[in-house]
């Protein structure tokens, strides 16, 4: 019973990150129940959940300008050159 | 369309993405820029070697890719995700749970319809601004051009879970300082 207890037993770290894999690649079975678990126990980290998945939603929605510019003058760059090439 | 023609319609298509591999791989915009400015004249002057039927992403990577390598053929090859325990020790304790002052705090009014309000937009932009720039290129690798996990790996030669660790710091980084300047402001 206390071998089952360690391997069900997850931190909040390691919950967090399983959060985020869950997000982009799955979780196997036994981390699905490992995560499972620790999300019935543990407000924060359901909380986290929940804000992350909306961090998730905002992001795919959201362009960040600063980027984008410098990528715009670097294609202009580039342009000239190989027009004079 | 001769070379010229077709090579400028890559530039427009590709160069966020080869820019933010160049930069996660050297960490130097400025010699990130150098990179991608070489592999599109690589690209041009090799123009022949370029086969249709292969993808013109996956020719210009590989092209990319070999830049780099020669840029660390001398070097060894930097690691873009640190070990850094500090960054985790910030947020949890040693047995890996949440530091009471870093505990998520309940948001209130977290929906999409915060995207039309541009302070908050401007807040989240700060927040952006304020990770470290290789962080920010993967949310933006992702997000931005909507690309698959995978092809994330593949591009920037990192494994998966080289990935949905950078992602994991991003995102305790980013929820935070939303959390400080937005929601519990
Ligand atoms: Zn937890």
């Amino acid at each position: 019973m206390k071998r089952l207890v360690n391997i069900l037993m997850l931190s909040c770290q390691k919950a967090t990150e399983l959060i985020e894999k869950e997000q982009y690649f799955g979780l196997s079975t036994l981390e699905k129940l490992r995560l499972r678990v620790h999300l019935t126990i543990c407000d924060f980290c359901t909380r986290y959940k929940q804000q992350s998945r909306f961090l998730h939603d905002v992001l795919g929605h959201h362009s960040h300008d600063h980027a984008t510019n410098v990528n715009e003058s670097l294609k202009e760059k580039i342009i000239n050159q190989i027009e004079n090439l | 369309m001769d070379s010229h023609a077709v090579i400028k319609t890559w530039v427009v298509s590709y160069t966020d993405g080869l820019y933010l591999r160049a930069c996660t791989a050297v960490s130097d915009k400025a010699i990130a820029e150098d990179l991608v400015q070489e592999t599109f004249i690589a690209a041009f002057q090799s123009f022949d070697k370029f086969r249709s039927e292969s993808s013109p992403q996956t020719w210009l990577f590989a092209i990319l890719n070999n830049k780099i390598n020669d840029h660390y053929r001398s070097k060894q090859k930097a690691s873009i995700v640190s070990k850094d325990t500090t960054f985790f020790g910030y947020f949890f304790d040693e047995h890996g749970h949440w530091r009471e002052s870093e505990c998520p705090k309940e948001w209130s009014d977290a929906d999409l319809h915060l995207l039309d309000n541009s302070e908050f937009k401007n807040t989240l932009q700060k927040c952006r601004g304020n990770l470290p720039g290789h962080w920010d290129m993967v949310l933006q690798l992702k997000y931005i051009d909507q690309r698959d996990g995978k092809e994330i790996c593949q591009d920037l030669n990192i494994s998966p879970s080289n990935f949905w660790q950078l992602m994991h710091r991003a995102k305790l980084q980013l929820r935070k300082c939303l959390e400080l300047h937005w929601f519990n402001k």
